[in-house]
């Protein structure tokens, strides 16, 4: 097994490690515990097996082909500074473990802990060992959800959620900025993967979108690594448990950010924009975050921003972008990880032990905890720089870099007198952790006496202490060779000397050390009373709290404009959403039409006054249609049918009559369905505002009426310039030659429908199908509004007048009511389906057909209703409409099936004649069967359709406000009565 | 003839668009049935205007020439079944709007 | 030949066609019978569509098979109406199918039951979708259009309410306005070529007469309108939210895939029609398209801030994807197009699931916890909790299912790592930056730029709103007890989100999949070749 095809496994292994943590049951501390263990021990073990094969620039990889295509394949990757990464990943992941371990409480659902744990070790080490830059966006934003997880782990608490939520925001900003860096850089590369990237610095730094890429790319490395103006969500991360600070906010998250901006060290840094950017970020970061630091009252929180300023520390280093700064940027992430993560720790076990982390109720713990008490003051000494610890190496180191002269006299003095401040200020925080907490009177405030923790959740702090003691003295045999593998990795091969002696002699660098130490002690003695008096926050910028500003912002943009922009970029009501679809309709037909129409040609065929007159009266009954509909619906659906008239002599006029037909039954049945809702609108007496109309109703009429108008133009416009102009070589003839000779029937219109575009129409009929149990189903469920559930004026009477005479019962003047009419509807029933048989079978040949025959057939059946009154119908006759529905689609589907019994596609017609008497010769095509199938539908839909509403007039209110009315209401109709 | 036609159209779409425009669901229900004969008329015009051309042939040999186009009528025969079918759906939902809200103002409340 | 394959590109439409008319017969009481019923046709269909899948995925290969054909009453090209199987139109019938299946079993809890002939609308609806991806005809598009919508109208009416019905009649009025523009727009088409015929249309816009063709070009805007309704296209989509948030949560899962039938329809003719060979009307309407998508993609998102439901949160991502997609096309790069499907795929399914989960999550959620999820951060909740101890609350098993497909939902809907939202845009950003190719050296247009940045924001402003409401919801208001969920509603959306897993493991070979498919439709020579010369059975002498 190569040894490359390990680096997949310590990446792929945590995640399924993870999956496994979080199956196991909620009990299984020990458990999770060995398994996230044993995941960090292997991880640690490849890593230090690996070691040989990165050493002087040495670099192994694995591919995987995952989308080729998109230059995106899976590669990992490992060389000396990855390598160092993955030591301390894999190692502080480990003693992160052991002490979790102790720490969760037994309460605790673990699995749902050391799961996330897990994975985010996971994303971590994928984030190091990535070969591909847009990879490495991927699991850079792994760890920050995994993270958002982790900070949110005690989702009760809403200081966790708002951590984690704005840890989340501010990192997953980052995240798509530097995806987007990435594309970036992958366009002007050429490729995503990081050794192109890596070989090509000159040609990234040359091209013109260098800087948005390092903008973009700076984005993702400042946020991640809490850098100014970003800081602010580090220390609302605290929330999270105490294991998960020492882990993501000392060793390992935070540092990716610094990570990334080493990985592309190389290829971005030496240039102007780098330079004042990144040091400038690094060098107000590495201030403030100390300045704030003093003034914290949470042990976390303090240690959180001085977490913030070590990483400011290092981001200045590598702002200078000199080869030794980065060597000293890349020595001191190793430090301050080893010293961080046992401050952490030992904040952590303080909690534990005492049950507060506020140092104002915290002091001389040294005589209840020695052992801790020691090594957390050995480790706060690192973080404050004192000689013989790995801090003060790397520190003195970064002096060196600052003390530097440089061109530019502002920076020749920020740098310098910037680095001691800092130091000053990482001194007195360090003293007022190690003498708050460990010395002067013994605590007061607490509820328990605290005492040493059980020795192995003390054994990572011991050993990670050991180690800033071993750097500290002897660095050359400890921490130099992999420090030399890490730099050589990325500095390159001609890597300038740099000695890691404890001495240099007296010099500059060692001078503002002394000056940083003393005065740091100073200043907390002078600081001292102050700090005591316990006042939160630092003075000066108290009130300036990052996560106030953050989520009042937050708040702002994305609700309060939000809301604002949405009301006025969209709407809710109908009227202007419609407004906007004719608009549009209008403007991209006439930008089209404008852009040219052609010559408009005179009419081909002579004028004629009838018709002229004809559309005289369909026009006049259009306009008075339109004025009445509101205040007069009955005078506006007349005149709506006659308008329909016209158009029906209009088809019949130019050789259409199958449309004439058509258009007339169905004109019948629509102005019967619409007669049979009218009586379910509110009254509308008319009133004479015109006057006080308001100005913006009146604008709006003005703008509709012109909208309507443009349209109407536009319409006569394209119809006009159509019709005038000589038809090209379209597919109609085909048609009108083969509809008998292939299609057996002579009556092409309906040939087409139900032969050669019978799909439409089957497509059609289901339509109406679906309509007619839209409208079943509504109306089961309909309930009609209060004022119009009484009895019609004329009822109401009638029935009155019954009531007066002892010799009638209410209803009978009503039965008696339009009795002749009746009685011819009842005659009449057996013509119209003689009627409409012949309608049908003609269909095929002469106007007519399936689709009329059916309406006539509805018809039929409805002026039974009108005749005989919903009952009397449904005592005498059954009719089931949805079977009709359903066996009139089935029909009409095996009709058209029965052709692939004889190989040939659907609807695939075959067709005779037959005489049959009295009708004489007519075609047996199979399409007829398909038009038997037309037919049914159309009965039963009409029909169920027609029901359903006919029924509402005998239904009682569902709800009515009125006392209920003194007939007996019959029952409203149950499905299966419908059925 | 085309352009009375055409004036027709346009006028039938004319008050169709400004009625599908008006607050209250029956004028929308009207405007609709309106818009749709004119585009009813609309599609059969694209077939051009033929007088005493019906496209109803005898057996035998066809000349093309003396039949106006069928393709045309038979989308407006789909179209008259579906604009029907979607007429009464509208109707009744108006209905059921009316009924739930108290009132035919389109969206449901009066302004 | 085998008849399943003979007749394999027409039987989604038929299958369900037959299935909702058998379904007829059977009265509401045998409601089980009919689900029963219901559900196998709906997985028999899944199988069709995924050999629908396979036999696309060999069109145009090496040993040349072209795509698969239906011509219908056996009538030749381009008299009679003929279904077209491409590898667009067959991964859209999966897609749907799938849908289908998942919102099916999960309305087998207890929507099914609450109103009449749910189960013939449902199929009459798959029988739409279908029939409007697989038909090669114009008029016959309008028709499955109709067949859609009319179904979709009485599903998003199933259960009528007063939300329900006034949402509907929005929804209805301006749908049925829309279609008139479809036809006005086909007529006007049909009016210049005299054809209905898709790929014969396109063979012959290249020699329409200038005189005739600003009338063509105003049809094709009437249609592209009508189109863009249905798709949501900003300022038309206003009805999207309302309707969406109001239809019942298994209807508006299948919804889900109803605003990409516009986009289909718009990707398919306006690459076919306007392509390259369209002569003068080449890129007709192209930039239209990707303003007005880009404009989508901004209102979308500024929707889903704004929304308190979470039900309104979807539509609005809805939106989103839609404009997503618009703006992709209106690019112009078969690159870019084969991101947008991988995009189109992936967001459909993961809206999909989000409505699903919408219901249950409105379940378990404490009462008003939507409105909780602004103001508390509005005015901030200070209350200290600093005392309390800290030890972590347990969470109930079918809780935590919910938080995780949650969570999955937002990863995919925001585009973050590593789930198929992220692949899909970079696999739509790449292709914007680099045009001619990753190797070679390429120029960015601005518009590149604006359309990458928008994806990267709205991919963030969708990270806000689902946290925002995903924290409220799972961690701020826990509910007592465990959440009443039954399997079957869980299932489906497990499924759904397994899926989106499913790309990102097999994004090679999808990816290879759909930049063929993304290649064919800017080529449409080939397309509309095998269209024209599409076989028809010869006498076999079977016929009677």
């Amino acid at each position: 097994m190569a040894s490359s095809t390990f680096l997949i496994a310590i990446v792929a292994i945590p995640f399924i490690a993870s999956l496994l943590a979080a199956i196991l049951p909620q009990s299984a501390r020990n458990a999770e515990a060995w398994l996230s263990a044993a995941v960090a021990i292997f991880g640690l073990a490849v890593t230090i097996w690996l070691y040989p094969q990165v050493t002087d620039g040495g670099v192994l990889r694995e591919e995987i082909s995952w989308i080729p295509e998109l230059g995106l394949n899976l590669v990992f990757r490992i060389d000396g500074f990855a390598w160092l990464f993955c030591l301390l990943i894999t190692g502080v992941g480990l003693l992160v473990v052991l002490y979790a371990r102790y720490y969760m409480s037994p309460k605790d659902p673990v699995p749902r802990f050391f799961a996330f744990f897990l994975a985010f070790m996971g994303s971590m080490l994928g984030v190091v060992l990535s070969g591909n830059i847009v990879q490495l966006v991927i699991f850079w934003e792994l760890t920050s959800i995994t993270s958002f997880l982790l900070i949110g782990y005690w989702f009760h608490l809403a200081q966790a959620r708002d951590g984690a939520r704005m840890a989340l925001t501010v990192t997953g900003l980052g995240g798509l900025g530097l995806l987007l860096g990435m594309l970036i850089i992958g366009h002007i590369v050429g490729s995503y993967d990081l050794d192109v990237v890596l070989a090509s610095g000159d040609l990234i730094k040359s091209h013109p979108l260098y800087i948005p890429a390092l903008l973009l790319v700076l984005l993702g490395a400042l946020t991640k690594s809490a850098q100014f103006p970003f800081q602010f969500w580090l220390p609302h991360a605290m929330a999270a448990p105490t294991p998960v600070s020492a882990y993501l906010h000392s060793a390992t998250m935070v540092k990716a950010g610094v990570f990334l901006l080493v990985r592309f060290w190389p290829v971005m840094a030496g240039t102007d924009a780098w330079f004042w950017i990144v040091t400038f970020a690094g060098l107000t970061t590495l201030m403030l975050g100390a300045y704030i630091a003093i003034f914290q009252t949470d042990l976390k929180g303090l240690l959180a921003y001085s977490t913030i300023s070590h990483l400011g520390l290092i981001t200045t280093l590598l702002g200078m972008s000199s080869p030794l700064a980065a060597v000293a940027a890349i020595f001191h992430i190793a430090n301050h990880a080893t010293f961080k993560a046992s401050l952490f720790m030992a904040a952590g076990i303080i909690d534990h032990e005492t049950g507060t982390r506020d140092i104002r109720k915290l002091s001389g713990l040294f005589r209840f905890m020695p052992f801790t008490a020691t090594l957390a003051m050995v480790a706060s000494a690192a973080m404050a720089g004192v000689p013989l610890l790995n801090g003060f190496l790397s520190k003195e180191m970064f002096f060196t870099e600052t003390a530097l002269r440089d061109a530019n006299p502002f920076v020749n003095l920020a740098l310098p007198i910037g680095a001691t401040v800092a130091g000053m200020f990482s001194v007195v925080y360090s003293l007022r952790f190690v003498h708050g907490v460990f010395f002067g009177p013994a605590p007061t405030e607490l509820d328990r006496v605290p005492h040493e923790p059980p020795a192995l959740m003390r054994r990572p702090i011991e050993i990670l202490v050991l180690l800033c003691l071993l750097v500290g003295i002897i660095p050359g045999i400890t921490i130099a060779p992999f420090l030399a593998a890490a730099v050589v990795s990325v500095v390159g091969p001609d890597t300038p000397y740099y000695s890691l002696s404890v001495w240099h002699g007296f010099n500059i660098p060692l001078a503002m050390s002394f000056i940083a130490l003393v005065g740091g002690a100073l200043l907390y003695l002078a600081l001292y009373n102050y700090l005591n008096r316990g006042i939160e926050g630092p003075p000066l910028i108290r009130h300036l709290k990052g996560q106030r500003i953050f989520e009042r912002v937050l708040v702002t943009i994305s609700w309060k404009w939000a809301k604002a922009l949405e009301k006025l970029l969209g709407t809710r009501r109908l009227q202007p959403q419609l407004a906007l679809l004719v608009t549009l309709a209008v403007i991209a037909a006439f930008i089209p039409l404008l852009a040219g129409v052609g010559p408009l040609a005179a009419s081909p065929t002579p004028f004629d006054p009838a018709f002229a007159l004809v559309w005289a009266v369909g026009i006049a009954c259009a306009i008075v249609a339109t004025y009445q509909a509101k205040f007069h619906r009955l005078v506006a659906l007349v005149l709506l049918g006659g308008a329909g008239l016209m158009t029906c002599i209009t088809f019949v006029w130019f050789s259409a009559p199958d449309l004439a037909v058509t258009q007339l039954l169905v004109e019948i049945v629509t102005t019967v369905l619409i007669l049979l809702g009218l009586r379910w609108l509110p009254k509308r007496v008319e009133f004479h505002t015109e006057d006080g109309l308001s100005r913006k109703a009146r604008f709006r009429r003005v703008r509709d009426l012109a909208l309507a108008i443009v349209a109407g133009c536009g319409m006569a416009l394209m119809s006009y310039a159509i019709m005038t102009r000589p038809a090209g070589q379209g597919i109609g003839d085909f048609f009108l030659e083969n509809s008998y000779k292939l299609g057996g029937g002579t009556n092409v219109v309906n040939v087409m429908l139900v032969d050669f575009r019978g799909f439409d129409t089957l497509g059609e009929i289901t339509v109406l199908g679906i309509v007619a149990l839209t409208v079943f189903a509504l109306l089961r469920r309909f309930r009609p509004a209060s004022d119009s559930v009484e009895k019609p004026e004329q009822q109401r009477i009638q029935n009155a007048f019954d009531d007066q005479r002892p010799d009638r019962n209410s209803g009978d003047t009503i039965n008696e009511y339009l009795m002749i009419p009746a009685v011819i509807m009842q005659w009449l029933f057996p013509v119209i389906i003689v009627l409409a048989l012949h309608v049908f079978l003609r269909g095929h040949d002469q106007p007519g057909g399936g689709f009329a025959a059916g309406i006539i057939m509805s018809v039929a059946f409805i002026l039974q209703y009108m005749a005989g009154g919903t009952r009397w119908v449904e005592e005498r006759l059954r009719i089931l409409p949805v079977i009709w529905i359903g066996s009139g689609l089935l029909l009409a589907l095996l009709t058209g099936l029965g052709s692939w019994l004889f190989g040939y596609p659907f609807m695939t017609t075959a067709f005779q004649y037959a005489e049959i008497p009295f009708i004489g010769r007519v075609p047996m095509a199979t399409a007829l069967l398909f038009d038997l199938g037309v037919f049914n539908l159309v009965v039963g839909a009409t029909v169920l359709i027609l029901i359903a509403l006919a029924h509402q007039s005998v239904r009682a209110p569902r709800v009515s406000r009125r006392p209920p009315p003194v007939v007996r209401e019959e029952a409203p109709p149950s499905p299966e009565e419908i059925r | 003839m085309e352009l009375i036609l055409a004036i027709a159209i346009g006028v039938l779409t004319t008050c169709g668009v400004w009625l599908l425009l008006r607050p209250r669901t029956f004028q929308v229900i009207v405007g609709l049935s309106l818009i749709s004969y004119a585009v009813n008329l609309f599609i059969f015009g694209m077939g051009r205007l033929r007088i005493d051309a019906a496209p109803v042939v005898e057996g035998g040999v066809i000349d093309p020439a003396n039949y106006t186009d069928p393709v045309p009528q038979a989308l407006v025969l789909t179209a008259i079944v579906i604009g029907f079918a979607m007429t009464a759906l509208f109707l009744v939902v108006l209905l059921a709007a009316r009924g739930f809200t108290g009132t035919d103002h389109v969206d449901g409340r009066e302004r | 030949m085998h008849m399943l394959t003979d007749h394999l590109v027409i039987l989604p439409i038929l299958l369900p066609l037959a299935t909702g008319a058998i379904l007829l017969f059977l009265d509401d009481r045998l409601r089980p019978v009919k689900a029963a019923i219901n559900f196998a046709s709906t997985l028999l269909l899944v199988v069709l569509a995924a050999l629908l899948v396979r036999h696309a995925a060999e069109a145009g290969q090496a040993d040349a098979v072209g795509n698969a054909t239906y011509p219908l009453g056996n009538w030749p090209v381009p008299f009679g109406i003929v279904l077209v199987a491409d590898r667009l139109s067959a991964l859209l019938v999966l897609l749907t199918s799938i849908l289908g299946l998942c919102a099916l079993a999960f309305s087998l809890a207890r929507w099914h039951a609450v109103g009449p002939s749910f189960h013939s609308l449902f199929q009459f609806l798959l029988m739409g979708l279908c029939g409007a991806f697989l038909t090669g005809d114009l008029f016959n598009l309008f028709v499955f259009f109709e067949v859609l919508l009319a179904a979709s109208y009485g599903l998003a009416l199933h259960g009528s309410g007063s939300a329900r019905v006034r949402a509907g009649l929005h929804y209805i009025a301006i749908n049925l306005a829309a279609s008139s523009l479809f036809l006005i727009g086909a007529a006007l088409i049909y009016g210049v070529v005299g054809t209905l015929n898709m790929a014969d249309i396109a063979a012959r816009v290249a020699n329409v007469a200038d005189a005739d063709r600003g009338l063509l070009e105003a049809g094709a805007g009437i249609l592209g309108i009508a189109f863009l309704v249905k798709a949501g296209m900003w300022p038309l989509g206003f009805w999207l939210p309302n309707t969406y948030a109001a239809a019942s949560a298994p209807v508006a899962a299948l919804f889900a895939i109803m605003t990409k039938v516009g986009i289909y329809a718009v990707l398919r003719l306006s690459l076919l029609v306007f392509g390259d060979e369209a002569g003068a009307s080449a890129g007709f309407g192209h930039a239209f398209l990707l303003y007005g998508g880009m404009a989508t993609i901004a209102y979308g998102a500024i929707g889903a801030l704004a929304s308190q439901s979470t039900a309104r949160l979807s539509g609005n991502l809805v939106l989103v994807s839609s404009g997503t997609l618009l703006a992709a096309i209106g690019f112009g790069n078969a690159g870019v197009v084969s991101g947008a499907l991988f995009y189109l795929v992936s967001s459909t399914l993961a809206i999909s699931a989000l409505f699903l989960l919408v219901e249950l999550v409105e379940r378990i959620r404490i009462e008003g916890a939507d409105i909780l999820a602004v103001t508390m951060e509005a005015y901030g909740d200070d209350e200290e909790e600093d005392e309390e101890q800290e030890v972590g609350v347990i969470i109930p098993g079918a809780l935590a299912v919910l938080g995780i497909s949650f969570a999955i939902c937002a990863l995919v809907l925001s585009g973050l790592p590593p789930l198929s939202g992220f692949l899909a845009k970079f696999a739509m950003i790449s292709p914007m930056l680099n045009p001619e190719g990753l190797a070679t050296v390429n120029e960015v247009s601005p518009s590149a730029w604006w359309l990458a940045g928008l994806l990267i924001f709205s991919g963030f402003a969708a990270l806000i709103a689902l946290t925002r409401t995903g924290i409220n919801t799972f961690w701020a208001t826990i509910a007592e007890g465990p959440a009443a969920v039954r399997v079957i509603e869980i299932v489906p959306v497990i499924v759904l989100l397994g899926l989106c897993v499913a790309m990102v493991v097999l994004a090679g070979p999808i990816m290879t999949y759909l930049e063929a498919a993304a290649t064919a439709l800017h080529a449409p020579a080939g397309y509309i070749a095998d269209v024209l010369a599409a076989p028809v059975v010869v006498d076999m002498g079977a016929a009677p």
